[in-house]
């Protein structure tokens, strides 16, 4: 591979007294060998991005069924997942996590589309609980949904009925190791298949009166 | 509770009755009777209050039964005016006038049975339902899984164990536990 030279770019004279210096790209203090190239340097800003990212999970407060009634011990004094960088957001505006919690009911959908559209991107969806995976025990009722990822971009499933706020410690654990590693792309995901996510919720909500997209 | 039926009976016709509890009891009276049995039990007695309207679905009788669970709030005792009307175009007098939270619950019945309430406001407005274009959820000859399996694909992979074999399997044929067990 053809080693790019940096351009070498004009410098004002040094002020009197200080050290001279190298012009730039043609090593500075780096060394000619030790010049970031462009991609590195993006990967590396991708990385510490990332990083921050997944220290600051800021989570909708948001409840679709009684998955959230878990939420309580983990967000107060016991289980305390501000230690983690987590806190509640009354907004989606302010937010980047969705967590459905348990059974949505084909009206909560909507109202659930319409928060998800609205927070900004880097955004992540944790479905809680079975009846976000298969429908749980609520299969085969005629107003809960049974497959979450048809309608919306899930990037951690936590199973059981109801899961533990141990289990949702570690998966919330497992989404700040994806969201590190950058693995966490659902939001991406729903962007580039937005048709194929806006069929599936068309087909379900017969009366749909929300805009294409809710910004 | 003796003396409150006492004296429903010697004005209205009562088909039934039924002493559940020391402080609860059932009647059971002709559909065309409960208004003005309604009427009567809010001026003249101390069951003043309507906790509660609820439906009952006699698939095999062809009949809803409506509950209407009045409460004497001084004397914590409750009646229960129980009335059975045909399924087919199923309608019933609206008792709204008397209390206006059964507008709230004729609308949630009409919705969720589709028995109409004539005169009563907010009728055929959804209540939970969005879009609904199905019978009416709560009929007992609506098939949920068959809408489920129409409107609410499933991940493949789900075992489905029917409650019947799998309590026969536990408990044995008798299908619960003995004490002696």
């Amino acid at each position: 591979m053809e080693k790019r030279k940096l351009p070498v770019l004009p410098v004002a004279a040094p002020p009197e007294g200080s050290r001279p210096h190298a012009p730039l790209g043609e090593g500075c203090f780096l060394g000619e060998e030790e010049l970031p190239k462009a991609p590195a340097l993006k990967e590396a800003l991708a990385t510490i991005k990332n990083w921050f990212r997944a220290q600051s999970l800021w989570v909708m407060a948001y409840g679709t069924g009684c998955g959230a009634i878990e939420l309580r011990p983990l967000t107060t004094a016991r289980f305390d997942m501000e230690r983690f960088g987590m806190a509640m957001r009354p907004t989606p505006r302010q937010s980047n996590v969705l967590i459905v919690s348990g059974y949505l009911a084909t009206k909560s959908l909507k109202r659930v589309i319409r928060a998800y559209e609205q927070m900004p991107s880097p955004k992540w969806i944790v479905g809680l609980g079975s009846c976000t995976i298969n429908g749980g025990m609520y299969w085969d009722s005629y107003n809960t949904i049974n497959r979450l990822d048809l309608y919306l971009p899930v990037d951690v499933y936590i199973a059981g009925c109801m899961p533990r706020p141990e289990a949702l410690i570690e998966g919330f654990k497992y989404l700040m190791e994806r969201v590190k590693k950058g693995e966490a792309n659902g939001w991406h995901h729903y962007l580039e298949n937005l048709d194929w996510y806006k069929a599936n919720q068309k087909k379900l909500i017969t009366d749909w009166n929300l805009p294409d997209y809710n910004w | 509770m003796k003396t409150i039926i006492d004296d429903i009976r010697a004005r209205f016709s009562v088909e039934w009755e039924h002493e559940q509890r020391a402080d609860l009891a059932q009647i059971g009276v002709a559909p065309g009777t409960v208004v003005p049995l309604l009427t009567w039990m809010k001026l003249h007695t101390p069951f003043v209050q309507l906790n509660h309207l609820s439906v009952v679905d006699w698939l095999e009788d062809g009949e809803f039964q409506l509950t209407y669970l009045l409460t004497d709030p001084h004397g914590h005792r409750s009646l229960m005016v129980c009335t059975r009307i045909p399924r087919e175009e199923a309608t019933m007098e609206s008792v709204h006038e008397l209390w206006p939270q059964a507008v709230t619950y004729e609308q949630e019945i009409n919705e969720m049975f589709g028995i109409h309430f004539p005169g009563s406001p907010r009728q055929g407005v959804p209540f939970i339902l969005e879009g609904w274009d199905d019978l009416p959820p709560m009929r007992r000859d609506f098939d949920t899984v068959a809408y489920m399996h129409a409107h609410h694909p499933s991940r493949p992979g789900r075992e489905h164990v029917d409650p019947r074999v799998y309590v026969g399997k536990v408990f044995g044929e008798r299908g619960y536990l003995h004490d002696d067990d």
